[in-house]
């Protein structure tokens, strides 16, 4: 199968700080690749990275057969992304917001792209309202809804399902399972092993800024080993 | 009590120092001394134009008009930091959480302004006057006297502009007779040329004249005025949610002469939605316009050859670049990130927004002509507020990007800014003075001020944004 993201000696420095440290990666698609780590570790670098927000220090990223560095807007057309800390403009309403990014990325039958996700992650009812008064839950709704309004092949998601009551997240979860199904291609980072275990196919383990273990779920299940204790081992061993 | 004034003033220190380190934070300091010294040696220059009376009814105006525009930052800004440092990152917004009255925190954010600024502004600007009048004797007055009545003067325009903002909050009609009210004011003072009244001003009176009661009518302006602020202070917290039907599409529709239809639809609901609205736009920029009126008759008196209308057309060029400013404040690069959105994408966006928005001056200066009735030169008002208000955009633009409350903090970008910007003006007010009619070649400016504009995209674009 064809690599959707592929990364060559990566590395991110702050100052003396390496972020992330010499990682080579890829993705194929149809994957739900969950990159897992404690927080610090280097999950949030990394989608910044790969979606042209942040430049490498040193290495090469091609994301859908685009190289990053030299095109980062044109990859940002091509995927969604959810990123960890940002929320929608306080002054706008959740659908003036969708509107928005619709405009922004050029779409057309935006009522009917909106109206999808209203019904999908229910909030219909608060679409007028101002994206300040709504509650955290609510606001990552509608950034849920703008990564997927232009319905990309690839999305990349920091910190998913946070702030969602459970009968959200099941709907998320599903959503996700259901994007895979359909070919779509979804890396997300996490430190809530929880939802890796549960959607993802594959896992990266990543610790101060270092891939310390790669592989798939179903590897894990056949060794009848829960995802807690080996990461928990990896990390004591590092640590010694 | 302290406690909570101590950490207001750490925060505003943190915040700048993060962003050019403390040494150029310091920097800045002691280029207020330098630049005051400069032109504190200019002194007996203006002297032989007009008395002395009247350089110190400038300066003290200055500090008057300083105070407004600190005053309005610090209380619309209010959201503009929630946007930028997060709800509850900034002491003076936290009240919710914090057990302090909103009273109190309004308080200590007044007197943290006062404090703050006198070390970073005035201090540095009156030590360059003493020392330039120490080494140079010359002599304009006492440095300690005039230490003294700028700041009473800062406090005043501080005062006036809290006081300003309790009405908007409470009555916009007030408000909006209380501009009448001081434009009849000023056009009428235009037309007779009656400095008088401004030399009312007690703390400028009391430089020439140190009495108690000058000093009691200045602290009972400030005094009162703040108790009437702090008494009737009104946070606004709307706890019901409030629905708006989607406008943003109708507007984006009505806009689509710009191809950045969707970002100025979002700024103009910005602004509509958020608090102040218009209220900014008064304080950011009639006020000053007010203010510098006054300057400007002062000039005139003295230099008859000064036309009236080209001057007041030339500094609204200037003082409506300070849109951007408020355009850019409401935006963080960081929103955009993760779409696809270029930098110069955002600043271009942002100029079609200006250029909409400049119609406010336009229309203030075809109202300041029919009222002065200088109709012969208002061709050439024209030209020169067109072209130096594009001018002063792409210099801003350029230098400070999306950023330019902040960028202009930075000493040397500052420099550099009043180093582009100055020359041209002196240049444009001479040429007025020779014949209006020459005025037509700023109209150059419109095209050099579109390269500028375009390489100032470029630069941004190649780099990264400074992130909160
Ligand atoms: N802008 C920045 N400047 C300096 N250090 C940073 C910056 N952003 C992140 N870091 C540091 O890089 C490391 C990785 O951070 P991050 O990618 O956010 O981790 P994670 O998302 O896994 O929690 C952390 O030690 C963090 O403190
Ligand atoms: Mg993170």
């Amino acid at each position: 199968m064809e690599n959707l993201i592929e990364i060559k000696n990566l590395t991110k420095k702050y100052g003396d700080l390496k972020a992330v440290d010499n990682i080579s990666l890829s993705v194929e698609e149809g994957q739900l690749f969950g990159l897992l780590g404690p927080n610090g570790s280097g999950k949030t670098t990394m989608i910044k990275l790969m979606t042209g927000q942040l430049k490498p220090t040193e290495g090469n990223i091609n994301v859908m057969g685009t190289d990053v560095l030299a095109h980062s807007v044109e990859v940002r057309e091509l995927v969604g992304i959810i990123p960890e800390q940002e929320t929608p403009p306080s002054f706008l309403t959740a659908e003036e917001y969708l509107h928005f990014v619709a405009n922004i990325r050029k779409l057309d039958e935006i009522e009917a792209r909106c109206n999808k996700w209203f019904d999908l992650l229910d909030f219909r009812n608060e679409k007028e309202v101002l994206c300040k008064d709504l509650s955290r839950g609510t606001r990552q709704k509608i950034m849920f809804a703008q990564a997927f309004i232009h319905e990309p092949k690839l999305a990349f998601i920091d910190e998913p399902l946070i702030n969602l009551d459970p009968v959200i997240q099941k709907k998320v979860k599903d959503y996700l399972a259901e994007f895979v199904k359909n070919k779509g291609t979804i890396f997300l980072s996490t430190h809530v092993l929880q939802i890796a275990e549960e959607i993802c196919t594959k896992i990266g383990i990543i610790y101060k800024g270092n891939i310390i273990h790669e592989g798939s779920i179903k590897e894990l299940q056949e060794k009848n080993q829960h995802l807690e204790d080996f990461f928990l081992k990896l990390v004591k061993e590092k640590n010694k | 009590m302290f406690e909570l004034l101590k950490n207001m003033i750490k925060e505003e220190w943190r915040i700048y120092a993060s962003f050019f380190g403390n040494v150029n934070f310091a920097l800045f300091s002691f280029m207020m001394v330098l630049l005051s010294f400069g032109a504190s040696l200019f002194i007996p220059v203006f002297q032989i134009l007009m008395p002395l009376e009247q350089i110190a009814l400038i300066v003290h105006y200055m500090f008057v008009l300083f105070g407004l525009s600190t005053g309005a930052f610090g209380l619309f800004g209010r959201e503009v930091m929630n946007r930028r440092f997060g709800q509850a990152s900034l002491l003076a917004y936290s009240s919710r959480s914090l057990p302090v009255s909103e009273r109190k925190i309004f308080l200590n954010f007044f007197i943290k302004d006062i404090i703050y600024y006198f070390f970073l502004w005035i201090l540095p600007f009156i030590t360059g006057y003493f020392l330039a009048s120490k080494i140079f004797s010359i002599n304009a007055g006492s440095a300690l006297l005039l230490l003294l009545t700028t700041t009473l003067s800062f406090m005043i325009g501080l005062s006036v502009a809290f006081f300003l903002s309790t009405i908007y909050v409470h009555s916009k009609k007030l408000l909006y007779v209380i501009i009448f009210f001081s434009a009849a004011v000023l056009l009428t003072a235009s037309n007779h040329t009656v400095l008088g009244f401004f030399e009312l001003l007690p703390s400028f009176s009391f430089f020439f004249h140190p009495s108690v009661d000058n000093l009691i009518s200045s602290l009972f302006i400030i005094i009162i005025l703040s108790a009437i602020s702090v008494f009737f202070l009104k946070i606004d917290y709307p706890q019901n949610k409030r629905k708006f039907k989607n406008s943003f599409k109708s507007l984006s529709i009505r806009l689509k002469s710009s191809k950045y239809n969707y970002f100025i639809s979002k700024d103009i609901l910005d602004l509509n939605r958020s608090e102040g609205g218009i209220g900014k736009i008064i304080f950011s920029f009639l006020f000053p316009m007010a203010i510098i009126w006054v300057f400007i008759l002062i000039f005139s008196k003295f230099i008859p050859e000064l036309n009236f209308l080209i001057v007041f057309s030339i500094f609204l060029g200037i003082i409506s670049s300070t849109i951007y400013n408020w355009l850019t404040e409401y935006d963080l690069f960081n929103s955009y990130s993760f779409l696809p959105v270029r930098v110069s994408t955002l600043i271009k966006s942002k100029v079609d927004g200006y250029m909409l928005i400049n119609i406010v001056p336009l229309i203030l200066l075809i109202l300041v002509s029919l009222g002065t009735k200088q109709y012969a030169y208002f061709f050439s008002a024209l030209f020169c507020f067109l072209s130096i208000s594009l001018y002063s955009l792409s210099i801003n633009i350029y230098l400070a990007g999306l950023h330019p409350n902040i960028m202009l903090c930075n000493p040397w970008t500052l420099l550099k800014y009043l180093f582009s910007i100055f020359p041209i003006l002196l240049i444009l007010i001479f040429m007025s003075i020779i014949n209006h009619i020459y005025l037509i070649i700023s109209l150059v400016l419109i095209p050099v001020s579109f390269y500028i504009i375009k390489a100032g995209c470029k630069k941004w674009d190649n780099k990264k944004q400074i992130s909160f």
